[in-house]
């Protein structure tokens, strides 16, 4: 009942202007058809979950939209403008931004540089005015900082700060890359299984954390997860892949009463 | 635009192309056996061997030093002129340069590679370099380098030349050649009848002088007739030393082959270059891969050294292994880093590549060139010509 | 206004400092030049950090470009004759600019097409660059081949050479100071992630490279003016490799590390070559030196097995003290013993002879004892007496 309630909310805000969109983006590795014409639209605001068994083709939709690889056919849209094979700068750069399934931070740095490296992307001032120190640096510089002390205070991690990123817990370091990845001020935020290895109490933690960022940050959120409970409980349209094909798109109950689903995913899981 | 490169090609000696493509694919075959120790490496561990030209030097060295003790300094054989190598000495000093490369490429594994295995892959190349100037400069001070010692060409008792004609000269060019040299000799002994009644050879009489210019006259005719019959001719002469070398270094690598395909301790290191983590846990013995690795890839790099030492003669120092070193590595790469059929190749093409070069005329520029084809190869195609580049997962 | 007054204040105290060292040493020729060269091996090794530990480039051709620098500036001079009638300072400085210019264009087309590459592959590249290009020059024979050229006229001046290595000193710190210098060690981190955070790894690398190029080609113009005549042979592949020695044993990425390395390194066999012994200057023999390796691996591996197995600290810091006055000991025992083997200790052999053999040893000391160099990636100050806490590279 509370679910309900919470996905009524959240469609309020709702603008149904779309953000992006994939149409039949299809990536081939040799023989092997990674994802297969797979199509599906966000709209502006949304919390859009993207799930399936494993090997399903997830992470690399994140990496067709990040840039990272190619699409062999169809069109990557992000803000009705064509993004295939931008490079990933690039593309962050425009406005999507990601965290990484296999944690990727940058280990010798404190937890605050590391989001400051986020931060500096829309930095106003030139490279080599850095050596010179000038002073639109330096306050420029002072600015990231405190930017980067809110956002690990919205994660949690204002005690943190100055600790080596690398010396983090697990669930530490997996907020940490939200934190990272907000600090580009990203209109649309992709996170790649952002409660794996997370016990129930964080989980429920970073549900807060994640409606915070689309509803105080109002950036629209693209999340793969495993943890039925974690995307039915927070997402309000789901797609379900399944060896690289989208065979369902949906509010949750549609998804969790679709046989489809069922016979890929939920049928497996619920034999566990 | 065509006027423009006419000088350059007119430079080029066409007839003396195949034997520097002969030369190129000798020289080839060493480069070849070294690149398999830096493939081998490679393929296992993931590492760039910086220390393997060095290992190569010791090699060389260990030659030289058995040699002597077999009695070849220079001081000995000038004395005892008739002393001369046997097949047995070659097999002796092959042995011994591959037994010590094999133990220190195994050493230096042990020591400086081994407590390296869990760092970050700059780490081991770091030490890997370390050890290669460690090996160069303290060489300086047990080895004997300056002047540079080499080996005494008596060790080697395959002598002689194999002659491989490709094309004779035509018959029209050898007719001319037998015509002028018979009007020259005719013109010698006419020269030479009227000599005991001269004065002496530089102060002849008018008859005198007239045959002395009749004579000169025909010999230039016919060392000309000789030099358009040379240009004509075009063949390969090979030392047969060389050949020889040649032939174990593809006895060796048909060995190796057979090795790594067709044996246990093969099957293990093709494992280990798989999957190094996964081998170990499948229960194979991976140091005991490595230490063998490391052990079969230095003494082929032996065996390049002793041949290389023995069938050229060089002159050694302790930096003798660097230029080969880093070509082999060059030749490795562009193989394809991590595959033995691809050490072949590559060596062979370096070898080529550095005839072609030296043939063009620019002799001074043949290591030059190994680094030149190493960048091309790394930007364009980094998985070398049988290789497959790796692609890291995001 | 306090930024400002800070800045000059800094701005006169570098110069000030610079200043003064050049009348502490202008009196003494030979010292002198040995402070030049001193300053002229820091500027090296802190543009060579700006690559390597900063960036994480790992590039090892470094000689090349301060060959380049030097090269630039004798050719100019062959050619130009009409400069030297410019005052020497004034021509050191031109000099010094269009090496750094020029150089830096040389780091520019180099570095584009290598930087695609990464790891070791680089290393190798930057390495056959450097070849390369001592190769090219010695078959060149208009700037005088493997005979080399003289560079006229000579100048010799600390102020400059220390002016430089302050300024490339202040270049790097000031870069890690602001949220750009965070760009570069982001690309040093982890790439993907730096890239995805919209950083253009491309473009930080290129600049990391250009800019390590120019101060080291800046470098070589005062070489070159220093030592009046520069040939292929006078930048052997062997000196990327000390400038390599200096920055890993530093710690990749910290400044203040690079600098105190690059002074110890060059320092020592300079003291080593300058010690004399009833007025004879110093020799070693083989058998001494025999000695030495041989403690100096086995505490070497009592270093790292006690760094790797033993786990309370006053069972290390015995072992430390053990390795160390266990190594003095058997370096003197094995010496007295060795002296008596006629193939040993008969030869005698000079500081330079060794130079090469201790560098390479630290080398790999550093690799097995402590990877990320002695002061690792943390700079040196203050507050290593104050507290261990701040860890962050930006303050």
């Amino acid at each position: 009942m509370a679910l309900v309630q919470e996905q009524e909310i959240a469609g309020d805000g709702c603008v149904s202007e779309t953000i992006l969109e994939l149409k039949e983006a299809t990536i081939k590795f040799g023989g092997l058809t990674a994802v297969n014409k797979v199509s599906f639209v966000l709209n502006r605001g949304d919390l859009f979950g993207l799930i399936g068994p494993n090997g399903a083709g997830k992470t690399t939709c994140f990496n067709l939209i990040t840039g990272v690889y190619r699409p062999t056919s169809g069109d990557i849209e992000f803000k009705g403008k064509v993004i295939n094979g931008f490079a990933p700068n690039k593309i962050a750069t425009l406005g999507i931004c990601r965290t990484f399934q296999n944690i990727r931070l940058f280990g010798a740095l404190s937890a605050r540089e590391n989001v400051m490296v986020g931060a500096n992307l829309r930095s106003k001032t030139v490279m080599p005015s850095s050596f010179w120190l000038l002073p639109p640096v330096i306050r420029e510089t002072d600015e990231m900082r405190a930017k980067a002390e809110h956002l690990l205070e919205v994660v949690g991690l204002k005690e943190d700060m100055s600790t080596r990123s690398a010396d983090l817990s697990y669930g530490e370091q997996r907020r940490l890359e939200i934190a990272r990845a907000m600090a580009t001020d990203p209109e649309l935020i992709l996170l790649d299984e952002p409660a794996a290895g997370m016990n129930p109490l964080e989980k429920e933690t970073l549900q807060k954390v994640v409606r915070r960022i689309r509803d105080e940050f109002s950036m629209t959120v693209l999340l793969i997860e495993h943890d039925m409970r974690f995307v039915m409980g927070l997402c309000e349209r789901i797609v379900v892949l399944d060896h690289g094909e989208e065979i369902a798109q949906g509010p949750p109950e549609s998804i969790r009463s679709n046989p489809k689903v069922i016979e890929a995913y939920l049928g497996e899981a619920a034999t566990h | 635009m065509i006027g423009e490169w006419t000088p350059l090609i007119a430079g080029l000696e066409f007839s003396i192309l195949p034997q520097q493509l002969a030369n190129g694919i000798l020289l080839g075959s060493i480069y070849a056996l070294i690149a398999l120790g830096y493939t081998m490496v490679y393929g296992v561990l993931r590492l760039i061997n910086f220390a393997h030209g060095e290992v190569f030097m010791l090699g060389a060295y260990t030659a030289l030093l058995v040699s002597w003790k077999l009695g070849f300094t220079q001081e000995n054989v000038a004395q005892h002129p008739d002393i001369n190598g046997s097949i047995l000495t070659l097999v002796l000093l092959l042995f011994c340069s591959m037994a010590v490369c094999g133990i220190v490429g195994v050493v230096i594994e042990l020591l400086a590679y081994r407590p390296m295995r869990n760092q970050p892959r700059i780490a081991a190349l770091i030490t890997a370099i370390g050890v290669s100037l460690f090996l160069q400069y303290s060489g300086q001070l047990f080895l004997p380098n300056s002047p540079p010692p080499s080996i005494n060409q008596k060790v080697n008792p395959i002598q002689g030349a194999t002659n491989i004609p490709l094309r004779k000269a035509s018959a029209e060019t050898l007719n001319n050649v037998s015509t002028t040299t018979a009007a020259y000799e005719a013109a010698k002994a006419a020269f030479d009848a009227q000599l005991p009644n001269e004065e002496s050879r530089f102060q002849l009489s008018p008859t005198g002088q007239a045959l002395k210019e009749t004579m000169d006259e025909a010999n230039r005719a016919r060392t000309d007739a000789e030099a358009t019959a040379n240009s004509e001719r075009v063949e390969i002469i090979l030392p047969n030393g060389q050949i020889v070398m040649f032939f174990s270094a593809i006895a060796l690598m048909v060995g190796l082959h057979f090795l790594v395909n067709h044996t246990k301790i093969g099957r293990g290191m093709r494992a280990a270059s798989h999957d190094f983590d996964t081998a170990s846990l499948m229960g194979i013995n991976v140091n005991r891969i490595v230490t063998f690795t490391f052990f079969i890839g230095s003494a082929l790099a032996g065996a390049g050294a002793m041949m290389n030492a023995t069938f050229l003669g060089t002159p050694l120092t302790t930096f003798y292994g660097v230029v080969p070193g880093v070509k082999a590595f060059v030749a490795a790469v562009l193989g394809g880093i991590g595959n033995i059929r691809g050490a072949l190749l590559g060596g062979l093409l370096m070898g080529l590549a550095e005839a072609l070069v030296a043939w063009a005329g620019y002799a001074n520029m043949r290591d030059a060139i190994a680094f030149l084809i190493l960048i091309f190869v790394l930007l364009f195609k980094p998985g070398g010509l049988l290789g497959s580049a790796a692609v890291e997962k995001v | 206004m306090k930024f400002w007054g800070t800045r000059l204040g800094s701005i006169v105290l570098a110069v000030a400092g610079c200043y003064l060292l050049q009348t502490i040493f202008q009196g003494n020729p030979g010292m002198n030049r040995l402070v030049v060269l001193a300053c002229l091996w820091v500027t090296l090794s802190v543009s060579l950090n700006l690559i390597n530990g900063i960036t994480g480039q790992f590039s090892i051709g470094h000689a090349g470009f301060w060959m380049t620098g030097a090269y630039i500036s004798g050719v100019i001079m062959k050619f130009q004759p009409q400069l030297k009638s410019m005052p020497a300072m004034q021509l050191l400085l031109l000099m010094m600019l269009i090496a750094f210019i020029g150089t830096g264009i040389m780091g520019l087309l180099v570095g584009l097409p290598s930087l695609r590459l990464k790891g070791d592959y680089l290393a190798i590249v930057t390495l056959g660059f450097g070849e390369i290009l001592r190769i090219v020059v010695n078959a060149s024979e208009p700037i005088g081949g493997s005979y080399g050229l003289f560079v006229e006229p000579k100048v010799n001046s600390i102020f400059i050479a220390a002016m430089l290595a302050v300024i490339t000193i202040a270049a790097c710190r000031n870069l890690l100071q602001t949220a750009h210098g965070l760009e570069f060690l982001s690309v040093r981190e982890d790439e993907v992630a730096s890239q995805a955070m919209g950083v253009n790894n491309t473009t930080i690398k290129v600049v990391a490279f250009v800019i390590g190029a120019a101060f080291a080609g800046a470098a070589g113009a005062v070489f070159a003016h220093l030592e009046g005549f520069i040939s292929p042979t006078s930048f052997p592949m062997a000196f990327s490799f000390i400038v390599l020695t200096m920055v890993v044993l530093g710690g990749t990425g910290s400044i203040t590390g690079s600098v105190v390395a690059a002074i110890v390194l060059f320092a020592i066999p300079e003291y080593l070559r300058g010690m004399s012994v009833n007025g004879e200057p110093l020799r070693f023999t083989l058998a001494g030196f025999v000695a030495f390796a041989i403690a100096g691996i086995g505490a070497l591996a009592l270093a790292k097995y006690t760094q790797d197995r033993v786990h309370d600290s006053k069972g290390k810091l015995i072992r430390y003290i053990g390795a160390v006055v266990g190594a003095i000991v058997v370096t003197g025992v094995f010496a007295a013993i060795f002296r008596n083997i006629p193939a040993l200790g008969g030869k005698e052999i000079g500081v330079d002879q060794i130079r090469y053999v201790i560098f390479s040893l630290v080398l790999i000391a550093v690799m097995l004892l402590r990877p990320q160099g002695v002061f690792g990636h943390h700079e040196f100050g203050w507050h290593w007496f104050k507290s261990k806490k701040s860890q962050e590279t930006v303050a």
